[in-house]
């Protein structure tokens, strides 16, 4: 795997998106249970097809980074009203589309802090191992809205 | 013949000797162009045309070449000649569903291609070399690929034990447990518990034969017009364990009959101590305050009641003991009073704990039960059902066994019947010749068959004994997966040795702590070396965890660690000394071997680095986005407002330099703390303390809600 393409998001960065005025509908009972797929959180009709990066992904999602990342989680009511600055949803592909792979896995493996962001995102590099942290960026990407466009690739070193 | 007629004969003969030659020619020179068609070569050709049109041409040809590919795995009897239409399997650049097939590579999984080829996940003719043959069932094979959907099932043949990558599987085998699928059926890896129904040898005293007639009948009770179950609860089943068995008035009438007549001894009623009873007996407030008893005590955490908010039913509560919304209508009073005192009087094997009540306690909930949680209409379908003939308890003795009801339930003196159903530790092997589809109009797959097995048995096996279940699309799903990874034992002896067992641990101590465990029934949530559930925190390592003292105020008083859970600790009214003897347990037996309290609770906390602590706790750190302190902070860990009391140093400082060593899976983040930093923050955290603790029950305040 030298080139990774993969989709991916995930965390604090906590560029303001402020008038995004998105409604999410996260589902967590229901999307807890199917693996494999994820209802779009802006609208419930949608379901996004995950792949088996993306679903690994959205398993350690719903382990680790739900509670600030989503406005429902398994245990009902979220955490992110109590975090400041306010936390990126998950899917806010506004904020997180313009992030690069690499960006989002030093916001997951470092933390808030090293990238001079809020502390209150904690590092995950030594709790994930490097490749849960692309499976989790891989989900990120996955439930993008608006969609994740890869960047064209450079191909064939 | 003359010599003459030779001549032109034998120009004859060779005219016709040169046209068969040149058709005899034209006949071998069709094998070659048909070889030269062949589905697999225009395959292998269409990749090297596709891969000229990629970027990265030179890599994706580097290893192709015209001859078929093959992975020859001897030991596994694996001969896979997948690849050789597939020839990209693992050429990075083309993941993805925008590459077309047969080119696309595979998605990365932990298993790589070249070391376990691809019919051991995938199933299909390894060997093929036509499309057809290679993935469909036909004469001579039948064994079809298999859906991706249902891939996990595959995991499962090698992998007996639950992994955190395969949900589904996980999930399915769930269900079989939960459903008691081995009540009736032998199931790879999926034991029979000592209860499944519950032991009916004297039910007679427990509900009235209409109520049984009902539950027979349709075995649920919280359904709309329609007799669908309207649910959709957190945490709670859907579907009631008992399945519907589609029995006929007779057989109704015969089944209620004969268990109705089964009550053994009369239940004596509990003598309440007569202030309470003329205290509370006409008291409209009483079955309010046991309402507020049964929230208090948590009854909640493992029987679930249906609320219905907004026009949407919901269960709120556990799926560990029955759903109890309707209970009042089905239940005795003298009964239920005797089943709270002691439940393992009455089913040995119940995994309700026995709790010490207090008879005001008693007899509130028990109002509250039998006035509260009843439905008037419940049994409004059932006819009126003449007094019972011997003949028809006759008939409903040998129903019981003819349905096969005493594969789940006893009842004294009848014999059990295990094994009523066909062995299924091999379902997921079957070839499609050997399953019955009688009349059914679905495919004939397996997959097809178990999911119509499951839902209507009747439709693809009219005499079939087996009742029907209802399951979500989702759950359908699980439970075939599960099915098909009960695959039997592995076919090759290099298949064999890469089954990995599940492990089975017991944890069931003896003595004093083991009376008291037996009593809660703490294994019912809680985990003990690996045995026991995973509802409630993991408690092998308590004694490193947890001082002492706060564990006996805890186990008589459950305070509120996470204020969101749903499901918590029950009150169990234990008294001090069976606190104490858990407590006591808990602290010498149940330690990490890296944690040394001694060596921990010697050293001294100055008030210099509980002041560093508290700094990096609340800047450097923001521990604050996760846990409470008083009343702020974030809900996602346990609040810390009396860390003090609670945490042991020792187990603070071992917790803070590596979470995941002490408890797998936690959702405490490993961070790189310098032994300073550590020291500081338990220092800090020492100093945290509650003196006046909360009264039980009271709201918690987690921030944010």
């Amino acid at each position: 795997m030298s080139s990774k393409l993969n989709p991916l998001l995930l965390v604090c960065l906590l560029t303001a998106m402020a008038g995004c005025g998105k409604q999410p509908v996260a589902q967590p009972d229901a999307s807890a249970r199917a693996y494999d797929v994820e209802p779009d959180w802006n609208d419930a009709q949608r379901v996004i097809p995950l792949n088996f990066r993306a679903a690994q992904g959205k398993r350690i999602f719903y382990i680790q980074c739900v509670w600030c990342h989503a406005d429902a989680t398994p245990a009902g009511p979220s955490n992110r009203s109590n975090v400041t600055p306010t936390p990126p949803l998950m899917n806010d592909g506004i904020t997180l589309n313009k992030e690069s792979d690499a960006t989002l896995r030093n916001a997951i493996a470092l933390g808030g802090s090293a990238l001079g962001k809020s502390a209150m995102m904690p590092p995950y590099g030594r709790t994930l191992s490097d490749e849960e942290i692309t499976d989790l960026i891989a989900y990120i990407r996955a439930i993008a809205q608006p969609p994740y466009q890869p960047p064209p690739a450079t191909v064939g070193k | 013949m003359p010599a003459e007629d030779m001549g032109r004969v034998s120009f004859r003969l060779r005219y016709a000797f040169a046209v068969s030659s040149v058709v005899f020619v034209a006949v071998l020179a069709i094998s070659p162009v048909k070889d030269l068609h062949r589905e697999w070569k225009q395959y292998k050709r269409g990749y090297v045309r596709f891969a000229e049109t990629r970027p990265d041409t030179k890599r994706l040809l580097a290893d192709v070449h015209p001859g078929i590919d093959q992975i020859w795995l001897p030991d596994m009897n694996v001969v896979d000649r997948c690849t050789t239409c597939h020839q990209a399997m693992t050429q990075p650049s083309l993941v993805g569903a925008s590459v077309p097939q047969p080119y696309r590579a595979h998605p990365s999984v932990p298993h790589s291609v070249t070391d376990w080829g691809c019919v051991i996940c995938h199933r299909g003719q390894g060997p093929a070399t036509e499309v057809a043959e290679a993935h469909e069932t036909t004469l001579a094979w039948e064994q079809p690929l298999l859906s991706v959907k249902f891939i996990q099932g595959s995991c499962g043949s090698c992998h007996r034990g639950d992994l955190p990558q395969t949900p589904k599987l996980n999930r399915g085998r769930q269900l079989l447990e939960e459903f008691n699928c081995a009540g009736c059926h032998r199931l790879e890896g999926i034991e029979r518990p000592e209860m499944l129904g519950p032991d009916l040898t004297r039910i007679g005293s427990k509900t009235s034969r209409a109520w049984i007639y009902k539950w027979l009948k349709d075995p649920r009770t919280i359904t709309d017009a329609n007799g669908n179950v309207v649910v959709d609860g957190y945490e709670t089943e859907e579907e009631p364990r008992m399945p519907k068995f589609n029995l006929e008035e007779g057989e109704l009438r015969a089944l209620s009959a004969y268990l109705s007549s089964l009550s053994g001894q009369p239940v004596t009623s509990y003598p309440f101590n007569p202030r309470v009873v003329a205290a509370l007996e006409r008291s409209p407030e009483a079955v309010t305050q046991g309402e507020v008893r049964f929230r208090q005590m948590f009854c909640s955490t493992c029987h679930s009641l249906a609320v219905t908010r907004a026009g949407e039913t919901k269960l709120i509560g556990g799926d560990i003991g029955p759903e109890l919304t309707k209970v009042g209508t089905k239940v005795n009073r003298d009964w239920l009073v005797a089943w709270l005192r002691d439940p393992q009087a009455y089913l040995p094997h119940s995994k309700m704990p026995r709790y010490e009540w207090s008879d005001e306690d008693l007899f509130r909930v028990t109002r509250y039960i039998t006035e509260q949680l009843t439905d008037s209409d419940l049994l409004k379908d059932v006819p009126g059902l003449p007094a019972v003939t011997p003949e028809e308890i006759q008939k409903g003795r040998r129903l019981f066994l003819e349905k096969g009801c005493a594969s789940c339930h006893r009842i004294e003196g009848v014999p059990s019947q295990k094994d009523f159903g066909p062995d299924l530790s091999a379902l997921g092997a079957k070839n499609v010749s050997q399953l019955e589809f009688s009349e059914s109009k679905i495919p004939r797959t397996l997959v097809a068959y178990i999911q119509a097995k499951i839902t209507n048995p009747s439709s693809v096996n009219p005499a079939a004994r087996m009742p029907q279940y209802h399951l979500t699309a989702d759950d359908l799903d699980a439970v075939t997966i599960a099915l098909l990874a009960m695959a039997g034992p592995p076919a090759s002896p290099g298949m064999r040795r890469l089954v990995v067992q599940q492990p089975a641990p017991v944890f069931r101590p003896a003595g004093a702590f083991g009376k008291v465990y037996e009593r809660y029934k703490c294994y019912v949530c809680h985990k003990f070396n690996g045995f026991g559930g995973d509802l409630a925190p993991d408690l092998s390592y308590e004694g490193s965890r947890a001082r002492r003292d706060w564990l006996v105020d805890f186990l008589k008083s459950p305070q509120t660690l996470r204020p969101t859970l749903v499901l918590r600790m029950p009150q169990f009214n234990m008294t001090s000394q069976e606190a104490n003897i858990l407590a006591d347990y808990l602290s010498m037996a149940l330690q990490h071997p890296s944690v040394d309290l001694d060596a921990e609770e010697a050293r001294s906390f100055t008030p210099q680095m509980a002041a560093l602590g508290k700094e990096l706790y609340e800047v450097k750190y923001q521990c604050q986005a996760c846990h409470t302190i008083g009343y702020t902070g974030g809900y996602v860990g346990p609040n810390l407002s009396n860390a003090g009391n609670w945490l042991t140093p020792a187990w603070t400082e071992a917790w803070l330099r590596n979470p995941q060593a002490l408890v797998l899976g936690t959702g405490e983040p490993r961070r790189s703390f310098t032994n300073e930093e550590i020291r500081a923050l338990t220092a800090y955290l020492q100093t945290l303390r509650q003196v006046a603790k909360p009264p039980a029950g009271a709201a918690s305040h987690g921030a944010g809600q």
